[in-house]
């Protein structure tokens, strides 16, 4: 770690940004979160650290891109700072120039490195004709099975992997009071190995003819909600 | 179905392209309590959102009436063609980006009317509100609409859709026309025809369309046009505002998380044109010119800067290389945008005043190609234009370019112009051959790369409030021919050649030098599903010729008609400061091929100094 005085532009000290991405602010896409930070940086006026080339900018790394459609309460971001301020300061800073559905939760020291991810946590709602007790354990039973195959798309197109060992553990309920299939899943987040939550509703769709309907009866929403290490319950920080 | 119409809007944006056009909550954002506010505006931008946001003249309206505590401004866009089907197959109105509340709840809509292919998105928007298309079938409890921008200048084809326009630069008429909606409804005698008339009779710029009878001649052409009441102008004097250092300027901007089109500080450095180009509307209609200074502009530049993060600053004005102290501002505002890695970039560059310190101190690094626009091929057409631009400046422009390694230079030209011949066609060509053989014979130019020189030539359209208003445009089958030529002329493989299309340019051309009557076409192109009619893949020629011919008009009356020099126009009832008698000699000029010096060098009477102005180059009044 580096002490106050030692941080400059050639020793910059890196710090993470743990912030929400919930409500309508789902729908915009990995990039255009990109260059909103480039922008929400700027104004906040933290001291940034900027690349030295031809068209210097702001390093922002990112951990997990999130899926269109897809909320987030615990998305991180790796920032530079070229001179030192307290992770107060800087949480406090970013907060009054971004609104509600974007906002900073925690700036820290990172303690790992994003390569350390293991799994990415998920509540998935999903409001669909004939959810049930019934429905709950048919899900259960489809997610239990081994393997499962599905069709992945890839760069070189249309590949079939199993998903049952990327998914960690996987819990669904039947909500009678707000007529909800409530699913709390957690899935592989590594590189290689990446499970997007919008896997289960297609494999759900497709074996259950769930959200088989118009998209105004039936509908689902997705919130990543933690991140953890390789062994799936310790939070990665 | 689900409960409310806003959680329908929720479940159609998975289903919908680029959803992050509807989803709202920008930073920046003016957020009010709807209870506590008296008079409720939004502005309408009839086209994409990415392109609404870029607009200057909403960034700076929308801070001019939030800045009023008792008026709340929101924004909202012409839904893209997918999200519409979506709306109309789930019965989702259309909404404000702020408070996602139904347009037909508000007070007053505004429409800012920037070019003639929008309207069908006016009234689609009115149609997708639930709101009568036509203002007589609007209600007192229906809001007011409102339109403004550079087409209300000559807005007759949609004036029985509007219940009334502001002329000019509305950043004081807005205020004061929902200021008066406001002590008219608090004093209870509210009524939309006393609000109007009252508008129209105290509110300078206010122009009530159906308070004036239109009257015509067997030929087809406009007899008069009658107040129908005594007390109001029989003319209608465009707005400005007077000194632009102490006009409003936003310090912040609603921030989209999409990319738009200009998505970037736009900074306004000054207002109006000292040139006056024959065929360009601008040039006119937003005279004098008013500059503001480079102090004002820089601390304009600062704050904004600070206020949105972005990385780019572009010097927006009509032709910015003629801001008289260019030098000192781009000096000034390098300063401290080098240090803070802001770039500035100009959008429109004239060839004569485009120098090579000025390119060392504009965006360098992001993009290889400069656009310059000679408009005409030849010295004599340019002559009749007043382009005011020579070969010789051309060559020394790409020079500049050349010198500092771009490769690619893009040329705007225009076909139809007045007096047009093939030899003029001819020149479009050639001048792109010379600027070919110019990189060649250039020393300093890139190495081992192959220059792209892309001549972009669009149709002539004359607008109302040009020298060329009393012309005729081509006819389809001479710009069609024009085009072939013109391409068979471009022989160079270094020379990329593309061309609008000559079938928008008419319906434009048709609506720019409309009348009112054109009101029916446009009711029943609404009805027939029209809409984005900007966008070459929604537009379709024969519908549009088809729906004019319903409405019992003919599209050649209005494009193909030469004037008589005392016919009297749509648009006369319109006093933009510049004389008809001006706009006379000017075009008498052109036949000639006679040009009029700039404002700078020489006053030509053309009369908007009447309406005043500081820092103008205007002789005072």
């Amino acid at each position: 770690m580096l002490s106050p005085k030692m941080i400059s532009d050639e020793n910059p000290q890196n710090i993470r940004i743990k912030f929400r991405k919930v409500g309508m602010l789902r729908y915009i896409s990995h990039l255009d979160l990109q260059r909103t930070f480039a922008k929400v940086i700027v104004r906040s006026g933290i001291p940034a650290w900027y690349t030295k080339g031809f068209n210097p900018h702001a390093k922002l790394v990112f951990a997990l891109p999130l899926s269109i459609g897809t909320q987030s309460e615990c998305e991180l971001l790796d920032i530079r700072l070229s001179r030192y301020m307290s992770c107060d300061e800087v949480k406090e800073r970013l907060n009054s120039v971004l609104t509600d559905e974007l906002s900073v939760i925690d700036v820290y020291e990172p303690e790992s490195k994003f390569q350390d991810i293991g799994y990415a946590k998920y509540e998935i709602n999903i409001v669909t004709n004939g959810a049930s007790d019934d429905m709950a354990d048919n899900i259960r039973a489809l997610f239990s099975k081994k393997p499962i195959l599905m069709f992945k798309h890839t760069k070189s197109g249309e590949k079939e992997i199993d998903i049952a060992p990327l998914i960690d553990t996987l819990n669904v309920s039947y909500d009678g009071e707000c007529d909800l299939i409530r699913l709390s899943a957690t899935l592989s987040a590594t590189s290689e190995n990446y499970l997007s939550p919008e896997m289960l509703i297609t494999a759900m769709k497709d074996s259950l003819e769930i959200l088989s309907t118009d998209i105004m009866s039936e509908n689902y929403t997705i919130m990543r909600t933690a991140l953890y290490l390789a062994d799936g319950k310790t939070e990665f920080k | 179905m689900s409960r409310n119409y806003r959680e329908r809007l929720d479940n159609v944006l998975r289903a919908v392209q680029k959803p992050g056009r509807y989803c709202g909550g920008e930073y920046g954002q003016t957020l009010k309590d709807k209870e506590k506010v008296k008079a409720r505006f939004a502005f309408c931008f009839p086209d994409s959102y990415e392109i609404g946001m870029s607009n200057l003249g909403i960034r700076i309206l929308y801070g001019v009436l939030n800045r009023e505590d008792d008026i709340w401004c929101e924004r909202a866009y012409a839904p893209w063609p997918d999200m519409e089907e979506m709306m109309k197959k789930y019965d989702i109105p259309l909404t404000a980006a702020e408070s996602g509340d139904p347009l037909s709840e508000f007070d007053i809509i505004g429409f800012t009317l920037q070019y003639e292919m929008c309207y069908t998105n006016v009234l689609n928007m009115l149609k997708l509100s639930g709101l009568p298309l036509r203002a007589e079938d609007r209600g007192d409890d229906m809001p007011i609409v409102i339109g403004g921008g550079p087409c209300s200048y000559n807005a007759e084809p949609v004036a029985d859709f509007f219940d009334c326009f502001s002329i000019g630069e509305g950043e004081e008429a807005l205020v004061e026309f929902t200021k008066l909606y406001i002590k008219m409804k608090e004093e209870g005698r509210y009524t939309k025809k006393d609000f109007l008339l009252e508008a129209a009779k105290t509110i300078g710029g206010i122009y009530v369309p159906s308070f004036y009878d239109v009257t015509y001649n067997e030929n087809g052409t406009i007899k008069a046009y009658t107040p129908i009441y005594d007390d109001i102008p029989k003319k209608i004097t465009k707005r400005i505002m007077k000194d632009m250092d102490k006009s409003y300027f936003p310090d912040k901007l609603v921030m989209p998380y999409i990319e738009t089109v200009q998505d970037r500080i736009m900074l306004e450095v000054y207002r109006g044109c000292i040139r006056g180009c024959r065929f360009c509307q601008a040039g006119i209609i937003y005279r004098p010119v008013r500059e503001k200074t480079p102090a004002v502009l820089c601390r304009q530049a600062k704050c904004l800067y600070e206020n949105t993060g972005y990385d780019e600053i572009s010097l927006s004005s009509l032709s910015i290389s003629d801001y008289s102290q260019i030098q000192d501002l781009t000096t000034k505002l390098l300063e401290w945008t080098n240090e803070n890695k802001v770039s500035l970039s100009l959008p429109s560059l004239r060839v004569d005043s485009f120098t090579k310190e000025l390119m060392d101190k504009i965006a360098t690094v992001r993009s290889s190609s400069l656009t310059f626009a000679p408009e005409a091929g030849t010295q004599r057409l340019r002559d009749v234009i007043n382009k005011n631009v020579f070969e010789d400046d051309l060559m020394r422009a790409v020079n500049v370019a050349f010198d500092a390694g771009k490769t690619q230079v893009k040329l705007y030209f225009m076909n139809g112009l007045p007096t047009e011949t093939s030899e003029d066609l001819e020149g479009i060509a050639k001048l792109a051959t010379n600027v070919v053989n110019e990189y060649y014979r250039n020393p300093n130019r890139r190495k081992g790369k192959s220059p792209q020189v892309t001549i972009s030539v669009a149709c002539f359209v004359p607008k109302p409030f040009t020298p060329f208003q009393w012309e005729t445009q081509d006819t389809l089958e001479e710009f069609e021919e024009k085009i072939e030529y013109l391409g068979d002329c471009v022989t160079d493989r270094k020379v990329r050649y593309t061309h609008h299309d000559p079938r928008t340019s008419r319906i434009e051309a048709v609506l720019a030098r409309g009348d009112r009557r054109l009101g029916k076409a446009l009711e029943i192109a609404c009805e027939e599903g029209f809409r984005f009619d900007a966008w070459e893949e929604y537009f379709d020629y024969d519908k549009w010729i088809s729906v004019i011919e319903k409405a019992g008009l003919d599209a050649s009356f209005y494009a193909n008609r030469r004037r008589d020099d005392d016919e009297i126009f749509p648009w006369d009832i319109i006093d933009c400061g510049v004389t008809k008698e001006f706009l006379m000699r000017e075009r008498n000029n052109a036949y000639l091929g006679k040009t009029t010096p700039s404002c700078r060098e020489k006053c030509s009477a053309c009369g908007a100094n009447t309406l005043g102005g500081e820092r103008s180059c205007c002789p005072q009044k």
